[in-house]
C-alpha cells in the first residue's frame, strides 16, 4: 500500500552549491554514504522548507535514477539526515 | 564520476528566488482572437473558443458583457501530484493520498492514472485495492502541499493584488483595476502561470485556469478541460457552455439542488439560465439564493464576500472504534486543546461549546450548551467539554468524535481583569502557547492528551485557508 520506508538515519552528504544570479547560491545533495554505501543523487525532484517550531529543515526529495530518497538537513544542528526512501523497480537497497 | 544532479524539475524556490537555469519555454501566441477578444489557443491547451455570436444572446438572457476580468487557478489533484512530484517512482502509478493509512482509509487525493481506472476521492482503500491492486497510498505531508500553496499564492500575487485563496489548491486573481498597468491578455497571464509553476515548483504540476466575469464562470472554466486546461468563458459562447453541461456540473449544484431544479421542470443548464427570477426566488429556492443564481449564471458577481467566522472546531474518526472511557477522553481532551489553539488564533472567544460522537452500530449523540460568560483557555474549554462529554450513552462504541465551539465574540483578553485567578489561566494559556511555538508542537501539553497525542494526526484543511499559518506553526 504504502511503498515507502522509514529510515531516520543519520547519512554524510556531498553537496554542491550551484550559483545563483539573485541568491548567491544554492545547496543541491550530489552524493550521499548511507551503510557504507555512496549513493550517486542524479535528480532533485523537489525542495521544501519546513519548521519544527523555530528549527528550519530543508527537505530535499532525491532519486538516484531507481530509489527515491527523502533527505532532511537540519539548519540548527547542521545534521544531514536519510528520513525515507521509496524502492524502485529492480532496485537494489 | 557523474553527472552533478539534474533540477532541472524541482521546486527550487523558496523565499520568491527563481533560478536562473529554469528557461522558461516560449508562451504559445493567442490566436487573433475574435471581435470581443476571446482569444483561443491551438497544441495541447484545449481551449473553447469563443464563437462571435451577436450581441443577441447577451441581450435574450441579460447576459454580464463585461470583458472578463476573473481568473480562477487550480491545481490538478493537488496532493497527489505533489506527491507525484516528490517521489519520481510513482510518477505515472496509479496512486492516492490520505490522512492517515488505516483499513478503512478514504482516498482524499487520486493521481490522474487512479481517475483513470475509476479510483476517485472518497473511494476506500478496499475498494481502490480491488480497482487496482498496485495502488499506491502515501499519507498527507501538510509541509509540502503548504509550499505548493505559498509558492501558488506568491505566483498570483505577481499579477494582481486583489487574490482570494479559495482552498489549499485554488484561488482566484481579480483583475479590475491592473489592466492599466498590466495590458496583457488574460489567457497569456493564465499560459504563464501555468509555466511558471513548472519551472518554480515542479515539471508535474499541472494547472488548470479559467477565465470568466464572474468567480462562478472562471470556476466553470477552469473545469472544463482537466488536466491542465485554459479556458474563457463569456458572453460570446456562455450559452454553448451551458448546452455542453449537465446541470450538477454547475459548482454548487450537487444531488439536492439538481432534484429540486428538475422537481421545477429545470433539466438542464440552459432551462436554468431561462427560469424566471422569480420562479427562483420563490419556488425553487424559496430565499434570496434563487436571484443570486439567476445573477450567477449571466456572469455578474454575487460571491465576492467576505464569511465571518461561525465556529471553530475539531472531528476525528477514531483510529480504534471503543467505548474506553479513558482512551476516548484523552483523545477528546487532545482535540479539545487543538480547537483551543484555533480559537486562539483567531483572536476570538467563545461562548457556546457542542461535543457530538457518531457510533460504530449507526446513529449518533450530540450536546451542546451554551454558557453566560465567554472561554478561551484550555482549561477552561476542556472543562465544559467534558462535562457534555460526561452526558453521552458510555456503553456505546464510538466511531468518530467531535465538538466545536459557536457564538464566536472577539478577544478583550489584553483588557486587565478584576480576579487574578482569570488572569493567571490567561498568563499561563500564553506561556504554553509561546513555548509551542517555538519548540514545536505539543511540546507542552497536558499529561491527559498524551493518548490523543499519538493517535489524532493533524490533518489538511480543505475549504478554507484560515488556518495555514497555525498549521505551519504547528507542523
Amino acid at each position: 500500500m504504502d511503498p515507502t520506508i522509514e529510515i531516520n538515519e543519520r547519512v554524510d552528504v556531498v553537496v554542491i552549491f550551484r550559483k545563483h544570479a539573485d541568491i548567491g547560491a544554492f545547496c543541491v545533495p550530489y552524493r550521499m554514504r548511507w551503510r557504507g554505501r555512496d549513493i550517486e543523487l542524479s535528480e532533485l525532484a523537489l525542495r521544501h522548507p519546513t519548521t519544527q517550531g523555530k528549527r528550519m529543515l530543508h527537505v530535499f526529495h532525491m532519486s538516484d535514477g531507481v530509489n527515491d530518497y527523502r533527505l532532511e538537513f537540519d539548519a540548527e544542528a547542521l545534521i544531514w539526515m536519510l528520513v525515507a526512501l521509496l524502492p524502485g523497480t529492480g532496485g537494489d537497497l | 564520476m557523474s553527472q552533478p544532479p539534474d533540477n532541472n524539475d524541482a521546486g527550487m524556490v523558496h523565499g520568491g528566488w527563481a533560478l536562473p537555469y529554469l528557461t522558461p519555454a516560449p508562451l504559445p501566441k493567442p490566436d487573433a482572437g475574435n471581435a470581443h477578444g476571446t482569444a483561443s489557443y491551438t497544441g495541447s491547451h484545449q481551449t473553447v473558443s469563443g464563437r462571435c455570436r451577436t450581441s443577441g444572446d447577451a441581450a435574450k438572457y441579460h447576459l454580464n458583457t463585461e470583458e472578463p476580468q476573473l481568473m480562477h487557478i487550480d491545481l490538478n489533484s493537488a496532493f497527489a501530484s505533489a506527491e507525484q512530484q516528490a517521489w519520481p517512482s510513482l510518477r505515472g502509478r496509479p496512486m492516492g493520498v490520505t490522512n492517515r493509512i488505516s483499513k478503512e482509509c478514504c482516498v482524499i487525493a487520486a493521481s490522474y492514472e487512479a481517475k483513470a481506472l475509476g479510483i476517485k476521492v472518497g473511494c476506500r482503500r478496499t475498494e481502490a485495492m480491488a480497482l487496482c491492486p498496485d495502488f499506491v497510498m502515501l499519507e498527507t505531508d501538510p509541509s509540502k502541499y503548504t509550499f505548493m500553496y505559498q509558492n501558488l499564492m506568491r505566483i498570483m500575487k505577481t499579477y494582481s493584488p486583489n487574490i482570494k485563496m479559495k482552498s489549499i489548491d485554488e484561488g482566484v486573481i481579480d483583475f479590475h483595476g491592473t489592466r492599466l498597468v498590466n495590458s496583457r491578455s488574460l489567457c497569456e497571464i493564465g499560459m504563464e502561470i501555468k509555466q511558471r509553476m513548472k519551472d518554480e515548483v515542479g515539471k508535474f504540476m499541472r494547472v488548470n485556469v479559467g477565465i470568466g466575469p464572474n468567480r462562478f464562470l472562471a470556476k466553470t472554466a477552469a473545469g472544463l478541460h482537466k488536466p491542465d486546461g485554459l479556458d474563457t468563458i463569456d458572453h460570446t459562447n456562455l450559452i454553448d457552455i451551458y448546452k455542453s453541461l449537465e446541470l450538477t456540473d454547475l459548482t454548487g449544484i450537487a444531488e439536492a439542488y439538481g432534484a429540486r431544479l428538475k422537481a421545477h421542470g429545470i433539466h438542464t443548464p440552459l432551462q436554468f439560465l431561462e427560469a424566471p427570477d422569480d420562479l427562483l426566488r420563490r419556488k425553487v429556492f424559496k430565499s434570496i439564493n434563487g436571484l443570486h443564481w439567476h445573477e450567477r449564471l449571466r456572469g455578474y458577481e454575487v460571491d465576492d464576500y467576505v464569511t465571518n467566522l461561525g465556529m471553530v472546531g475539531r472531528q476525528w474518526v477514531v483510529k480504534t472504534p471503543s467505548n474506553d472511557d479513558e482512551y476516548l477522553r484523552s483523545c477528546l481532551h487532545f482535540l479539545t486543546e487543538t480547537t483551543a489553539m484555533k480559537l486562539r488564533f483567531r483572536n476570538v472567544e467563545a461562548r457556546g461549546v457542542c461535543v457530538w460522537l457518531g457510533f460504530a452500530a449507526g446513529g449518533g449523540w450530540k450536546d451542546k450548551q451554551m454558557l453566560h460568560t465567554t472561554i478561551y483557555t484550555n482549561q477552561d474549554i476542556w472543562l465544559q467539554v467534558s462535562r457534555l462529554f460526561d452526558r453521552r450513552p458510555g456503553h456505546m462504541v464510538v466511531r468518530i468524535m467531535g465538538l466545536y465551539l459557536y457564538e464566536l465574540t472577539p478577544s478583550t483578553r489584553s483588557q486587565l481583569s478584576m480576579f487574578d485567578d482569570v488572569e493567571k489561566a490567561d498568563y499561563l494559556t500564553k506561556a504554553m502557547d509561546e513555548i509551542n511555538d517555538f519548540y514545536g508542537s505539543f511540546t507542552v501539553y497536558s499529561a491527559d492528551t498524551l493518548t490523543g497525542t499519538r493517535h489524532v494526526k493533524q490533518k489538511i484543511p480543505f475549504g478554507g485557508t484560515e488556518y495555514f499559518e497555525l498549521l505551519l506553526k504547528r507542523a
